[in-house]
């Protein structure tokens, strides 16, 4: 069979890097591209999703990944019965993810997926208030019972009450379970994620929809300002930084968190003082659950937590407590929000030509707003809060393998797939009872190593953006909202040298024109080395990166559509922001002079860095 | 005689439309060159003292029956006297002291001005009368300024405004028309325009779509220089599309020949966007304050100087969307079957 033209690379023809040999080692035989299946693998329409997933896959951080693969596809194919989409196929190649809709065209299916659609969908919709005040409470029960799990290592000798209890099972069966229990609850908020995040997306995009008929090129933030809230939880935790910001003027030890110290340091200096004990307690009491808040987008174990590392937090006050000493108020300006909401969203409606437009107008938009509040504030429950709980869970069972000698570092588990995990704490249980040397004390430590080679050497690749055969029209509403990804945006990575293109198009996803120097950024633990008036450039920026937004000028992402979790946050702090450009971390280096247009989503590189 | 910055001129009718509009525009605080207007009072003293009132009246009539071809044998004697017959005294001695006057208030001697027709027929609902009465540019001098002012009065007989048709009625044969003729200083426009206050192809009025080029606008309103396009959002008051047009040649003022006229532009300044985009956003931000003012869609023409500055220059309603009965976009009976159907569509979202 030709190949068609306007096609991308096969996946098959996709290089692996020096040193990075049998990267599929690391990864389920499920996830990755075979031979079996050639021909459907090269038909397909595959694509980066570096927004959740910028970096390499950790073998055991494919539980996020293979979780949305049945959890968000299932509610399109089984669930709603959406009559257009069934679900999104996930492939590993090079140990990036690239991600495919598939598309149901058989009009006869398509009718009868009609009928479950209206009857299912239209049921949550009518009834979303209560449905959503349902979901946070089995959200929250799902978060405590994950609080609750514990792993230890075995004990020499079983606790006497399993004996004086009758109770017949032991420590081992309760690793295991508890083990199953972790994944379980994991894959069980997994669920809860998307249980209702496509309808929300569907009522927002429908409300956006009609608005770009009746307003042809309106920006797409001003229709996401029109129905975003303003109390989300997703800004809480950077709220709780500004009135510890503020609490430590009022009370004289801004002097103590100023200088840039490691926090442990400035903490112990704090207790030393009757006011430094005073703002200790406060952010005592604000840690949880605000600084349960990922640094990235909560779905990689690496990506650092405000709770067990506090430099970011750290920074982020240092920045309002000088903001506070030279005079300005540092909290959120709510009021003028709303107020310039209710203006800006008067003002479209008095534009509309008759009563029939205002009509329609007002319900969708009453709609997008109704479901809206779910769209932003699941991410917190999900992503930030029991994401982050969960990954220090995995943490706590490493250490049992660490006590077990299995591991050198708590860290290497991730390097195990989860059922691989399964396997060791079998072997582990194994050599407990039976009193022998478990073989997982030789077998994994060297297979840990290699992997951790070949996982450096994949993050020193850069993935294409696409890979296979763009479809003709893209229909799927996830693709569009989540990852940006329109017609035009093929058109443009298909035109794209990334070698030399002066020019990358993107979401335009927060207005404003600027020029500066860029920063590139691929590790979020770089995030320190930027300097202020800076550009940010990164695959993908995560909400909690808000903190250093002050000190950029504008954000640009490889990855991301106007909904992309960080969108939302850039809008907030006013910073003229392009997502979705494709090729910006591979094409633009740190130091180079670049134009962020975030009107018209243009990025131009105005000067490159010597050398 | 009325000037622009005189309370009594504010959509004074003596004033014709576009002057009348004009000075109603310099109360509100906006940026109109200084000027005066010759008042349909002092069009028709003339035509009376002349003994030609009887005459024009004939001619109108006569001409709304004929075709355009055949109109300027009828017209051309009158036009001769509109051009020859001596202005009555008092009125000759009003312009010119008015001319002087007007040299004095902006500090320049024979201050080059714009000679400009605004007709009383302007104000009839629905007419635009785009382009048909005549517009001096850069004239400088009394003697020029009475010239143009008589070429004014006899443009009222051009074949083309006697044959003008509103609804299927020939204008000009509804009534007695006079003419206003409006003398202002010139603006030393780096670039020039219009604009209107909706979106004149989708008649979206989110947006304020200006059209601008470089030089004096008459390009963009004769239509034979092609605009660089600006769309902005009215409410956001931001810029969300611009095309912008290779322009080899600008009409301005020649001073070696005293005459404005198409000129080229050099090689460099072809391609460069004649607007920065502060500036197209600051005349969105002018357009969406004077249809405020005005409380309805308008029409507006405008030049920007070498510092910056932006002057109106002609403020006039919107009339092709403004005069169509609205149609509504999309019915949405309920708002969650809709979501659903669209869900459902297998359609773009676009």
């Amino acid at each position: 069979m030709p190949k068609p033209v306007n096609s991308f690379k096969s996946p098959f023809e996709v290089e692996t890097p020096s040193g990075a040999e049998g990267w599929e080692s690391l990864y389920r035989y499920y996830a990755l591209i075979s031979e079996d299946r050639r021909e459907f693998e090269e038909s397909k329409f595959w694509f980066f999703d570096g927004m959740h997933n910028p970096d390499p896959l950790y073998p055991f951080d494919t539980i996020m990944t293979e979780n949305w693969w049945v959890a968000v596809s299932q509610m399109s194919s089984r669930v709603w019965a959406l009559p257009p989409a069934l679900g999104i196929d996930h492939r590993i190649i090079n140990g990036y993810l690239y991600v495919s809709p598939n598309a149901v065209t058989d009009p006869a299916k398509i009718a009868e997926r009609q009928e479950y659609f209206t009857k299912r969908a239209g049921h949550y919709f009518e009834n979303w208030d209560e449905i959503f005040e349902n979901w946070k409470v089995k959200a929250m029960d799902c978060i405590d019972r994950l609080r609750e799990m514990e792993f230890k290592p075995l004990p020499e000798y079983e606790p006497e009450e399993s004996v004086t209890s009758h109770k017949g099972t032991y420590s081992s069966l309760e690793m295991l379970r508890d083990y199953s229990r972790l994944i379980e609850n994991m894959l069980e908020m997994g669920s809860y994620h998307f249980e209702m995040l496509n309808l929300g997306y569907g009522a927002y995009l429908t409300y956006r929809e009609f608005c770009q008929s009746v307003f042809p090129g309106i920006a797409d933030q001003t229709i996401t300002d029109m129905v975003s809230g303003i109390d989300i939880l997703l800004f809480r935790p950077d709220d709780e930084l500004r009135k510890l910001a503020q609490l430590a003027v009022d009370l004289g030890v801004g002097d103590t968190i100023l200088p840039n110290r490691q926090p442990d340091e400035v903490i112990a200096d704090l207790a030393n003082s009757n006011a430094g004990k005073q703002w200790l307690a406060s952010l005592e009491e604000a840690k949880d659950p605000w600084f349960w808040f990922s640094t990235g987008s909560g779905y990689c174990h690496a990506d650092p937590v405000w709770m067990t590392d506090l430099r970011l937090p750290f920074t982020a006050m240092r920045g309002y407590i000088n903001a506070i000493r030279s005079g300005e108020d540092v909290r959120r300006p709510l009021d003028q929000i709303l107020e310039k909401r209710a203006r800006v969203t008067e003002e479209y409606r008095g534009h509309l030509p008759t009563d029939e437009d205002r009509e329609a107008f007002d319900s969708l938009l009453e709609l997008a707003r109704k479901v809206f509040p779910f769209v932003e504030d699941h991410n917190f429950y999900v992503e930030h809060l029991h994401h982050s709980i969960f990954w220090s869970k995995v943490r706590e069972l490493g250490n049992v393998f660490v006590a077990h000698k299995f591991f050198d570092s708590k860290e290497d588990i991730f390097y195990l797939h989860r059922h691989e995990i399964y396997d060791a704490l079998y072997d582990l249980m194994i050599g407990w009872a039976v009193g022998t040397q478990p073989r997982g004390e030789f077998y994994w430590k060297p297979i840990i190593a290699e992997r951790r080679q070949i996982r450096d050497n994949l993050a020193k690749w850069t993935p294409p953006p696409a890979l296979g055969t763009p479809p003709e029209t893209i229909t799927e509403p996830l693709t569009i909202m989540l990852w940006g990804i329109t017609q035009e945006t093929i058109e443009e990575w298909l035109g794209v040298d990334p070698n030399s293109a002066s020019e990358l198009r993107g979401v335009a996803a927060s207005a404003g024109k600027v020029s500066g120097k860029a920063r590139v950024i691929t590790d979020p633990s770089h995030l320190y080395n930027i300097v202020d008036g800076e550009i940010l450039v990164c695959r993908v920026t995560a909400p909690s990166w808000a903190p250093i937004f002050p000190r950029i000028r504008a954000a640009v992402s490889d990855v991301g559509g106007m909904m992309a979790h960080t969108a939302i946050v850039s809008r907030e702090y006013g910073l003229p922001a392009v997502v979705g450009t494709g090729f910006a971390t591979a094409r633009i280096k740190t130091g180079d002079m670049i134009e962020v247009d975030g009107n018209i989503g243009l990025v131009r590189i105005l000067e490159e860095q010597a050398g | 005689m009325l000037w622009l910055d005189d309370p009594a001129s504010i959509e004074n009718p003596i004033l014709g439309g576009k002057f009348s509009s004009l000075a109603k525009s310099t109360a509100d605080g906006l940026a109109v060159p200084l000027g005066f207007g010759i008042t349909t009072h002092a069009y028709r003293d003339f035509m009376e003292a002349a003994g030609l009132t009887a005459e024009a009246r004939k001619v109108q009539k006569v001409c709304a029956g004929l075709p355009p071809e055949k109109i300027s044998a009828e017209t051309a004697g009158l036009i001769e006297q509109i051009i020859r017959t001596p202005l009555p005294e008092r009125l000759e001695k009003v312009v010119q002291e008015s001319y002087a006057r007007l040299s004095e208030r902006t500090g320049i001697k024979d201050v080059p001005v714009a000679v400009r027709s605004s007709g009383e027929s302007e104000d009839l609902a629905g007419a635009s009368f785009a382009g048909q009465y005549e517009t001096y540019l850069w004239i400088s001098g009394i003697e020029s300024v009475i010239g143009h002012m008589r070429r004014c009065w006899a443009g009222m007989f051009s074949d083309a405004v006697l044959s003008y048709q509103h609804d299927g009625k020939t204008i000009m044969d509804q009534g007695d028309f006079a003419i206003c003729v409006g003398v202002q200083q010139m603006v030393q426009a780096r670039a020039a325009g219009v604009m209107f206050t909706l979106d004149p192809i989708t008649g979206d009025r989110s947006k304020v779509a200006i059209e601008a080029c470089w030089g004096l606008g008459e390009g963009v309103v004769k239509g034979d220089i092609t605009p660089s396009q600006f769309i902005a959002d009215k409410v956001q008051l931001t810029l969300l599309k611009k095309s912008i047009s290779i322009q080899p040649e600008e009409y301005r003022f020649d001073s070696e020949s005293g005459v404005v006229g198409l000129f080229p532009i050099e090689q460099a300044r072809q391609a460069v966007p004649c607007l920065s985009d502060a500036e197209s956003v600051g005349l969105a931000t002018l357009a969406k304050q004077i249809e405020k003012d005005r409380g309805a869609p308008q029409d507006i023409e405008w030049a920007i100087d070498q510092d910056g500055q932006i002057a109106v220059l002609q403020v006039r309603p919107e009339t092709v969307w403004s005069n169509k009965a609205a149609k509504p976009t999309m019915k949405v009976a309920s708002p969650i079957n809709h979501v659903l159907m669209r869900m459902s569509g297998g359609k773009a979202w676009s």
